[in-house]
């Protein structure tokens, strides 16, 4: 058997104090326990961070703050959430399976790890997993896989449903570590693959989240998290859209747009924003507005429609909101 | 009067079980002796696909916790081929890779963990070849079948008709249409699993492993070990899941007793659910091109239906998608299906839920649609204008076919008429919606060889039915328990029976749809036989009323034994006589009855499917099957075959596949997150209606079989709805969204 250590402090600083290099927070569980039965992750020390008391989904002035550990179902199922941010608990419920949300976490959902099936399997090269041994993804099987954000190192998506939905309206991360705590905004966590794509965010050895804040702003309930895949559940996103439009009459006065499924990190989509700011509500303004939103986009031998479908994903987000407004 | 439960919604005997999970599934077996704890193996498998293995470090493996011995080409365990069946080598006795994901090493530890983590720590290196992986590419091997296997091509033509260029050159229509369909697997829910035990001198072998057919899964494991076929016996009463890949057994079952027989210990193995899709055998990827000849008013002239499926090296099953559906479907004056193979270092194939039938009619029944489009009828009626009475080229008929009557109803039920034929007629907001229908057929009929069953007659008015069928999850055994039931006229609740074992009577083997019609004469025989001793004891048993009565006398009715002026329940009489039961085994097999007759069965599948106008995925939201499969045995078993068949047909449609990368032999798929399959949400609900007429031959009840009917021609109809929906005819599985943006 390969050992490792388990601890189950109580108290975060206990918690930061016992983790450093090669350890694994444990959180629900279904990331981790699922890539260490695969050799994937193999931490010399894993921290149960369950008893500590990173709880609570609160609204308040400053907007929502939710704490590391609230489970996604129980999110998902937040009166306040469903009410005031329609799109997180949509991108929630669109994830896994109930028996998974009921597991998991709301800080280990912002660290799961790509599901590129090169990544997982020890049997092939990955420079994610083992840095400097190639990327078998590259002329393997690539349908899945992002266009943008990518590097001749790694082409692989950030998996995760909610954190498009966070990044669209600007949420900042709590972290804390034996250094002490700091805020950073979501979308600056993640880092860009490049040439370490190891490397997927800015956190310290052993630093730990602790909670998220999302904003409170004008466009946040009026949202929509639009997920686009082969089967109706159970499945991650092909392409997905985070759609949040502040209204002043049929007129959109401003956009929060974020994408799913194309990138290597939970894609802003700065552009398609402005060009949507001002104008009204039309399929006509939808298409133009959308133009841009793949460029940039370098297509794989599997993928080469996620451009085509990334832009009708957008427009149809558009016209749902546009719909139900 | 006790009435029957034949054709009434009965649930499963064993459901209680199953769902309170008190079922035991293979790996859930104790040893016998509880002293003795289950050794634990996990398999290493190779990481090329072509080559031979040079070196292999297992030094570490077995100094690691736990770990009892650690088999490999290196440290063999005496497997021997079985050619024949299933795969042709046996693993670990030679240093050959012959596709990747082949077993190469198995450790066996104290724990399973411990087995898996020290199988993670086996070194291998290979010498690598060039892998012929291509479908595309490598040579097509010509129309000859492995011995046994009925002829891959022939040619039936009209008198005077030179060949089948010269039937299509003189077809007003002609449609021609090529077709694409992935490797697919069984994914059955219960992964491959085996706990082997011997008795102390080893002369005897316990097997926990599933089968669906348990007897020859026995022997083939035997004859693998070379022992005697007598000394295997084989136990699985609950089996989690067969379609096609129980079929033969693998060879975990036969690894995990040489295993037990070198360490004297119990072994049990279970397969990791990425090993499941290499170890275990898939449907082979099939390429196709039919050419359908007709007049101008849809009358059929010809059809030709070429296929190229790949066959893998180590076998074992080569695919023959015309047999049943081209060959046989319409009414044809030429036919020609050429089915040719091409030979690739892949895994195993086996023979998946309608092997040959289900890629066969997708084919067929998509080209019929296109033909339907080219002549201007309608789906229904150019499959009524062509229906067959006798199969082309002969005079042979059906037992019982009804067929029509299954369009005519399924159309009206589902509401056809509303279907507009012009794609894209139909918009509903953001979806465009569309209406789709095709044939299926399977072949229904009984085993050739003779099949058992066994009946025991309780002193307290109950009744065993027994016979070592396979209940892969069809309700077999609630089957067994229906028609003895019925033959001996007893309420059901006061009969159980049970099967997957070879200590009882050889059984009918749950494959080819097969299992019931042959299943229902053995139990009826085994009733006649059975109360034939019940009258012998009363007869010549001292203790008995009827003792020295003329056995003439004597009749059996529901329960009863009646004659010479009394009536006595046979518990009764077992009490009365001091016994405690009496049992008789008979054995049916058909005869000349069936000969000249074609048994098949039927149906007609009509769906809806709504395709998003921005993002294009199709999602099925209507379904509806009519069935003709003779008398319906259990109402509510018989339903859920048939959903379940659909759902598989939907699932070919839409989602499965797993791509194989052309360099290295290894699939894209190796978990039921990235091998799809559909989910709830992916189904609507499924119409199914019987139409629940006895087929006066197959046997006394009228009953066929069903189990593999739904999925053919399901993933046609799914297609033909989205053609309708769209305009867009794909041929390439899975119709998946990025096809149809
Ligand atoms: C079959 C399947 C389908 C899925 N489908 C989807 C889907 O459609 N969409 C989607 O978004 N997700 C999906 N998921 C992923 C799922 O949402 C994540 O596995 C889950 O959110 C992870 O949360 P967890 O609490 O279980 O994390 P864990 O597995 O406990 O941890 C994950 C990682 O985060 C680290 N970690 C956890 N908490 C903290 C913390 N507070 N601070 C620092 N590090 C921490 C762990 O060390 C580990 O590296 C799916 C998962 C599975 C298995
Ligand atoms: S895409 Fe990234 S995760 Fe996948 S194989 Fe390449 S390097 Fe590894």
């Amino acid at each position: 058997m390969r050992a490792y250590t388990f601890t189950q402090p109580r108290a975060v600083r206990e918690a930061v104090t016992q983790a450093g290099t090669d350890t694994a927070f444990l959180a629900g569980g279904t990331t981790l326990v699922d890539l260490m039965k695969l050799d994937v992750m193999t931490p010399a020390r894993v921290v149960d961070i369950n008893r500590l008391p990173l709880r609570g989904i609160k609204l308040d002035r400053d907007g929502l703050h939710i704490g590391a550990l609230e489970r996604m179902s129980d999110v998902a199922a937040d009166r306040n959430v469903r009410r005031d941010y329609p799109m997180i608990a949509q991108a929630l419920q669109l994830s896994a399976s109930a028996q998974l949300r009921n597991m998991a976490s709301i800080g280990g959902n912002l660290l799961q790890r790509t599901r590129c099936g090169y990544f997982r399997d020890v049997s092939t090269p990955c420079n994610k997993r083992e840095p400097g041994t190639g990327c078998a993804a590259l002329t393997g099987i690539n349908r899945t896989h992002a266009i943008l954000g990518t590097s001749d190192a790694c082409v692989a998506t950030h998996p995760s449903d909610l954190a498009v939905a966070l990044v669209a309206l600007g949420t900042h991360v709590h972290l804390v570590s034996g250094r002490g705590t700091r805020t950073v905004p979501l979308d600056g966590f993640y880092a860009l693959p490049g040439s370490t794509p190891d490397v997927e965010n800015v956190l310290r050895p052993g630093e730990l989240i602790t909670g998220i804040t999302v904003p409170r702003s004008m466009w946040a309930a009026n949202s929509v998290y639009l997920k686009i895949r082969d089967r109706q559940s159970y499945e991650f996103a092909l392409t997905s859209a985070a759609v949040a439009i502040e209204w002043r009459g049929r007129t959109i006065r401003s956009a929060r747009i974020a994408a799913g499924g194309v990138g290597t990190k939970p894609w802003r989509l700065p552009a398609v924003e402005r060009a949507l700011t001002g104008r009204p509500a039309t399929p006509d303004v939808f298409e133009s507005a959308v133009r841009t939103a793949a460029d940039g986009a370098r297509p794989l031998p599997h993928n080469g429609f996620k451009p085509a479908l990334l832009r009708r994903t957008l427009v149809r987000a558009l016209t749902v909101l546009a719909e139900s407004r | 009067m006790t009435v029957s439960p034949v054709g009434r919604d009965i649930d499963r005997i064993d459901g209680r079980a199953k769902v309170t999970g008190a079922a035991r599934y293979s790996a859930d077996y104790p040893a016998s002796n509880p002293a003795v704890q289950p050794a634990h193996a996990y398999l290493v498998t190779s990481t090329i696909a072509r080559g031979s293995i040079t070196a292999m470090d297992t030094v570490a493996a077995q100094n690691a916790p736990g770990v009892i011995q650690v088999y490999s080409p290196f440290n063999r365990l005496g497997l021997r081929a079985v050619p024949g069946a299933g795969e042709n080598y046996a693993p670990l006795e030679d240093t050959q890779i012959r596709f990747r994901g082949q077993i190469i090493a198995m450790v066996v530890a104290e724990r399973s963990e411990q087995a898996r983590d020290a199988a993670r720590l086996v070194r291998t290196s290979y010498d690598e070849q060039p892998p012929r992986l291509s479908l595309a590419d490598e040579p097509r091997v010509p129309a000859t079948g492995p011995p046994g296997v009925p002829a891959p091509s022939s040619t039936v033509l009209a008198p005077g008709v030179p060949s089948i260029e010269a039937a299509l050159a003189a077809s007003a229509v002609v449609v021609e249409a090529s077709f694409h369909q992935p490797m697919q697997h069984p994914v059955a829910m219960e992964p491959h699993s085996v706990l082997a035990e011997w008795n102390s001198d080893q002369t005897q072998l316990t097997l926990h492993s599933g089968a669906q057919l348990p007897h020859t899964s026995a022997m083939v494991a035997a004859m693998r070990l070379g022992v005697a076929p007598a000394a295997v016996r084989l136990i699985a009463p609950y089996v989690g899941g067969g379609f096609g890949s129980r079929v033969f057994p693998w060879f975990d079952a036969a690894l995990a007793a040489a295993a037990a027989r070198q360490l004297n210990r119990p072994v049990m193995l279970v397969l990791a659910r990425e090993q499941v899709f290499t170890v275990v055998g898939h449907r082979s990827a099939v390429d196709q091109r039919i050419t359908l000849g007709a007049s101008r008013d849809g009358v059929l002239n010809a059809v030709r239906h070429v296929s190229d499926a790949a066959v893998p090296f180590v076998g074992y099953r080569w695919m023959q998608p015309a047999v049943d559906t081209s060959a046989v479907l319409y009414k044809i004056p030429n036919v020609e299906f050429d089915q040719r193979h091409v030979m690739l270092d892949v895994p195993p194939t086996c023979a998946m839920r309608a092997p040959n039938e289900a890629p066969g009619a997708f084919a067929l029944e998509t080209a019929m649609d296109e033909l339907a489009v080219a002549t201007g009828l309608d789906p229904v009626a150019l499959r009524l204008r062509n229906y067959a009475t006798v199969a082309p080229g002969t005079d042979r008929g059906w037992s019982s076919k009804h067929l029509d009557d299954c369009y005519r109803i399924g159309a009206r039920r589902f509401g056809w008429s509303a279907r507009r034929a012009t794609p894209r007629s139909r918009v509903d907001g953001q979806w465009l919606v569309g209406m789709g229908m095709a044939s299926a057929i399977y072949p229904g009929g009984r085993r050739p060889e003779p099949i058992q069953a066994r009946i025991q007659l309780r002193d307290d008015d109950t009744a065993l039915v027994s016979s070592a069928t396979a209940d892969t999850g069809t309700g077999a055994t609630t089957l067994l328990a229906i028609t003895g039931a019925h033959g001996l006229g007893i309420p059901l609740r006061r009969v159980s029976s049970e099967a997957g074992d070879t200590a009882l009577p050889q059984g009918a083997p749950s494959v080819g749809s097969t299992a019931a019609a042959s299943t229902v004469p053995a139990v009826e025989a085994a009733v006649t036989a059975v109360v034939a001793a019940l009258i012998q004891e009363a007869v010549t048993n001292p203790q008995s009323p009827w003792h020295g009565t003329d056995s003439g006398d004597l009749t059996y009715v529901n329960g009863q034994l009646r004659g010479a002026g009394r009536a006595m329940p046979f518990g009764r009489l077992l009490t009365t006589i001091g016994r405690r039961s009496v049992e008789a085994t008979a054995t049916a097999q058909p005869g000349p009855e069936v000969a000249g007759y074609h048994f098949h069965s039927f149906g007609a599948h009509f769906c809806e499917v709504r395709v998003n106008r921005h993002t294009g995925e199709p999602r099925v939201t209507r379904f509806t099957t009519v069935v003709d499969a003779g008398r319906i045995v259990n109402a509510q078993a018989a339903r859920s075959q048939l959903v379940g068949g659909v759902i598989f047909g939907i699932g070919h449609a839409l989602l499965e596949d797993n791509p194989l990368e052309l360099d290295t032999g290894r699939l894209a798929a190796g978990n039921l997150a990235d091998y799809m399959v559909p989910v709830n949400a992916d189904i609507p609900d499924i119409d199914i209606h019987f139409l629940d007429r006895p087929d006066p031959v197959v046997n006394n009840l009228g009953a066929r079989g069903l189990g593999e009917l739904g999925t053919v021609g399901s993933a046609a109809a799914v297609g033909n709805a989205i053609y309708n929906a769209t305009g867009k005819r794909i041929r390439d599985l899975p119709i998946t969204l990025d096809k149809l943006l």
